[in-house]
């Protein structure tokens, strides 16, 4: 597989690249979109099918369309008919875990994907997959108990620090100090998904079967180009929060409360630019690993034959016959 | 002779006419039950002739005194802001108009509710809490009230009686209510003064009392005398769901803080002096008021503002945090316009003053209520269409200043008659100014109206309490929440659709009017109400105030089918040929169920496709019902009370039935929950992989 990706080691700009595998792969982003779709349809039925016996008869229910009447919401929650609460959440639960282990398996396919030189057949798309299946999930175990250790410190201390804070005759102290902290943890567990994503990078493109190795080779990397690397994820991560805060803006103030379609396209519409950015995250990963992680082609100049030197040894001279019949014998 | 005598009969007429002139111009203004300065006087004993209780008016809008003034606190206390403790004298005195002579007096010691093994901490433990939840005991937590001396005037000092006592639940270990034995009968219509010394050591805020940071509010800090009430005293513990009883009178307090703190309180500020050891004395005045609450921060800003209100000027006093200054327009606005419907429908406001607090951030001292003295809430994060905070929490204090300030009934015993009553008044005064849907919330296209905020609050504990029961007996303080204030204010809602919007505001006025500066009880009110509006209303108060009767009603049923519908291929041709108007004949059937246990008459009202409306009226005293039409036409939809005036209904949504079934509201709030679902799977596959 290695020998049909790009190999470009010239020094270029991750995000514009990043981007262009993204936009020459559009594909990936419609059928996770429609995988988180479907996993959602199926994982929201509990609740479709509580609601329905409820409001479908009831006048009472007609003020969550014209406008929102928020208590007929809560009344309803409330409802014994509607169920226990655990019911309804647990599917979304289930289908939100779903999605993520789909994606998870689907994940080495993208990145095969991103750095081929051409459309990645389905077969080659699949075979990814299944080569890099069992170092994804040890790569992930590995992640999980880095990025969970490092989280969970993270906010106790956030914590610990806003706790602090709320001491202070200061009111918007606490409130300050936990943006801030937020954003600390947001940069600090960025870079940590900066780091394994170039390693599952590595894992799939590199073809390596030790996933210990490349997470080491990924750490190196991460924090020899952790500012550039850190501003191309805080980039497509401002343009994921762009997208949902427009979005939902356009939600509130452009549709109308009864226009269930319109609402529901909206919705569809932002929930796929919400994936555009974690893609090119994962594509700004192929791009850098290409840049910096491919393992060097070394030049090597054709091997040319030595000369054939010939042995100056003299010709060997005539044999003249002596006699007429020793000519004619011989 | 006679003429003589009729001439001198009519000029004492005439006399009398003219003088009760003023008065009866000022009859919205003037209380119906004034006591009479002289009362306060004539003590029976000789010897109590030197002690009296003022009548003095210098606190409210009135030539004279508007309560029966029991009570005379006057108050020396100084507060060490290190320790947050106050060490006072206090001079009680009180007079006897029970009727009988009193050899015994229970003070309140509410501070001491802030120990481990009192029966406030104990409940919390037991049936939740508002605010401390008491899983861990800390030091910042405990409270004291200690009375280090106390002598009665003319039988000396007596603090050796002082006996610890718990009329409640017999909890030796709780100190909340103390009693005094006498060794000489105070006789009726005597006075006896008490002479004390306390000390009283704050906890960190709790139950509306306390420190944070440097910040205090001092409410129910000094001993106070209980209420004899009904034929004996009343002096309950401290529990965390009870509140306050007691008997007007006149405060007259002086506090003394260190210099750099702001300082507001209950009454009218009449003095002020500094001092030389870097503190400052401020004296207040109260009238007619029956409790006394101060507060102190070295941080609050100052607004002040002047109401005209009925009975003559208020001022208007915000002390407010500087992060929240931005909002002290807002404050002032719904005080002001609370102030201006509160007038109007119920009764004018009498005192001089009103002083809004805006209390430390993350303090359990927000949304309080003292005589001209509240707690609001605010953050400084206030988006405008959030209207609970700080709207519907001042509106809600401020109506308490009315429903327990002046309307003062028991409210350990009676909490809906405060925080119950007190919560419809917010519903129809927030409605006024904010809109009947969104006087809660009004933002992002999301509306609540205080209504089903108080609705919600009910059904979520609706059957476990009933309004008419002692706030300390609740099976949780969450089904005394719901009861108090959520059940209350939807019952006296419904009770606007039994006997009129109109009438009930009639009642709720002439109830204010007749009860203000006394104590009454239930029967008080709902006696008022039957009064007015002229209607026997046992049946309603015995399930909705005295029982716990749940009420819901639905549609069983409603369908429509041919009379002769063993014919239906050749009703199908007819319909053909006549393109739908077929003329035939349809059976429609309406049946009504009472699911629960309250039953009260309701309206149906049932819609046909040919555009008909029928109403019909049901006792609910069975437990279902049919109605019954031949039409030339299909029901279209059935509705249990159309005018939407039974709030009590624990089940709105079953109180319709549409034939023909409309998916919309199913599939908008589904589609929510599938972005939902969505965005969850995404956020979690953006940082899991």
């Amino acid at each position: 597989m290695p020998h049909t990706f790009r190999i470009e080691n010239a020094k270029r700009n991750v995000i514009s690249s990043g981007l262009r595998m993204v936009l020459a792969n559009k594909r990936y982003l419609v059928w996770f979109w429609l995988l988180n779709l479907f996993l959602a349809i199926a994982g929201s039925s509990p609740f479709r099918a509580s609601v329905h016996p409820i409001l479908d008869h009831s006048l009472y229910s007609e003020g969550l369309t014209q406008g929102f009447r928020l208590a007929e919401m809560f009344e309803l929650f409330a409802r014994p008919e509607f169920g226990a609460t655990r019911a309804i959440a647990t599917p979304a639960a289930w289908a939100a875990c779903l999605f993520f282990l789909a994606t998870a398996l689907f994940l080495p396919g993208v990145f095969a994907g991103y750095a081929s030189t051409y459309r990645l057949p389905r077969e080659d798309f699949f075979r990814a997959c299944a080569r890099a299946l069992w170092r994804f999930v040890r790569l992930m175990i590995i992640a999980a108990i880095v990025m969970g250790v490092i989280a969970g410190l993270l906010f106790w201390a956030s914590n610990a620090l806003v706790d602090k804070a709320g001491e202070s005759t200061n009111e918007r102290l606490p409130f300050t100090i936990h943006i801030v902290a937020l954003l600390v943890i947001f940069l600090i567990m960025t870079t940590l998904r900066i780091w394994f994503d170039l390693a599952e990078a590595d894992i799939v493109l590199n073809d390596q079967r030790a996933a210990r190795r490349s997470i080491a080779s990924a750490f190196r990397h991460t924090f020899r180009s952790i500012g550039r690397l850190l501003a191309s994820y805080v980039v497509t991560t401002i343009v994921a929060a762009i997208a949902l805060v427009v979005g939902i803006w356009c939600w509130i103030h452009l549709i109308p409360s009864n226009s269930i379609t319109r609402a529901f396209l909206l919705m569809q519409f932002i929930l796929f630019s919400l994936l555009i950015p974690r893609f090119w995250q994962r594509a700004i990963a192929v791009s850098y690993w290409q840049e910096k992680m491919l393992v060097p082609v070394v030049e090597v100049h054709p091997i040319e034959p030595a000369p054939v030197v010939t042995p100056a040894v003299p010709e060997p001279s005539p044999v003249i016959p002596t006699s007429p019949a020793e000519f004619e014998g011989s | 002779m006679l003429i003589r005598c009729k001439m001198v009969a009519l000029f004492i007429a005439l006399l009398i006419t003219l003088t009760s002139i003023p008065n009866q111009l000022s009859s919205q203004a003037a209380p119906q039950r004034v006591s009479p300065p002289k009362a306060h006087r004539s003590g029976a004993a000789a010897e109590n002739r030197a002690i009296a209780i003022p009548d003095t008016t210098l606190a409210i809008n009135s030539p004279t005194p508007m309560s029966q003034r029991v009570v005379h606190y006057e108050i020396d206390a100084k507060y060490d802001a290190a320790t947050h403790a106050v060490n006072a004298t206090e001079v009680l005195t009180y007079h006897n108009v029970t009727g009988e002579a009193l050899d015994h007096f229970p003070f309140h010691l509410y501070q001491n509710a802030f120990q481990p093994k009192a029966t406030f901490v104990r409940d919390s433990k037991l049936m939740g809490s508002r605010d401390t939840g008491y899983e861990k005991w800390q030091s910042k937590y405990y409270g004291s009230e200690d009375i280090k001396s106390i002598e009665v005037v003319g039988q000396g000092d007596l603090t050796k009686e002082l006996q610890f006592i718990a009329p409640d639940d017999g909890n030796k270990d709780d100190k909340t209510v103390i009693d005094l034995h006498v060794p000489k009968a105070i006789p009726n219509g005597a006075y006896v003064q008490f002479k004390i010394a306390f000390q009283t050591k704050f906890p960190e805020t709790q139950a509306r009392s306390g420190w944070k940071r440097d910040f205090l509010l001092g409410g129910q800090w000094f001993p106070k005398i209980g209420v004899w009430w009904h034929g004996s005293w009343n002096c309950h513990q401290y529990h965390n769901t009870t509140e306050f009883f007691a008997d007007f009178g006149v405060y007259d307090v002086k506090l003394t803080v260190p210099k750099n703190e702001v300082i507001g309180a209950s009454g009218v500020e009449v003095g002020s002096a500094e001092n030389a050891d870097n503190t400052k004395t401020v004296t207040y005045h109260g009238d007619d008021i029956h409790d006394f609450a101060w507060t102190v921060s070295p941080r609050y800003q100052v607004r002040e503002a002047t109401y005209q209100a009925q009975m003559g000027p208020i001022t208007l006093r915000f002390l407010m945090q500087p992060a929240h200054w931005s909002q002290a327009e807002r404050h002032e606005r719904i005080v002001r316009d609370t102030l201006d419907r509160f007038e109007k429908f119920y009764g004018p406001y009498p005192y001089k003053t009103l002083t809004v607090v805006d209390p430390e951030p993350d303090s359990a001292a927000g949304g309080m209520e003292y005589p001209t003295f509240i707690t609001g809430g605010a953050s400084w994060i206030a988006p405008a269409g959030y209207k609970l905070e700080p709207e519907g929490v001042i509106e809600h204090e401020f109506g308490h200043q009315y429903w327990y300030g002046m309307v003062a009934t028991n409210e350990f015993e009676d909490a809906w008659m405060d925080e119950g009553i007190n919560s419809y008044t917010e519903v129809k005064v927030l409605s006024s100014i904010l809109g009947r849907n969104t006087s809660v919330i009004d933002m992002y296209g999301s509306t609540v109206g205080d209504f089903e905020l108080q609705r919600l609050f009910y059904i979520t504990w609706p059957d476990f309490d009933p309004m008419a029961q002692k706030a300390y007996d609740y099976v949780t303080a969450n089904s005394y929440g719901a009861i108090t204030y959520g059940k209350t204010a939807t019952v006296l809602l419904t009770l606007e659709g039994i006997i009129g919007e109109d009438t009930m505001a009639k009642a709720m006025h002439a109830y204010f009017m007749k009860y203000r500066f006394t104590h009454p009880a239930k029967e008080d009110f709902l006696k008022t109400i039957e009064e007015v509006s002229g209607k026997d209303l046992r049946w309603y108060f015995n399930q909705a105030v005295y029982g716990s009767q749940v009420l819901d009603y639905e549609i069983l049923s409603a369908n429509s089918f041919p009379v002769n519908w063993y014919e239906e291929d050749k009703t199908k041709k007819d319909a053909k040929k006549n393109k739908g108007k077929d003329g035939t004949v349809y059976q429609s059937y309406v049946t009504l169920h009472r699911k629960e246990d309250f039953s009260m008459p309701v309206a149906v009202e049932i819609k046909f496709d040919d555009g008909e409306t029928v109403r019909e009226h049901w006792d609910g005293q069975s437990r279902w019902t049919r109605f019954g039409y031949v039409k030339k036409a299909k029901v279209v939809s059935a509705e249990i009370d159309p005018d939407h005036s039974v709030q009590l209904d624990r089940n709105k949504f079953n109180n319709s039935f549409v034939v023909q079934a409309n998916s919309h509201p199913t599939y908008k709030l589904s589609n929510y929950w599938l972005f939902v679902t969505q965005l969850l799977g995404q956020v979690f596959a953006w940082w899991a992989v």
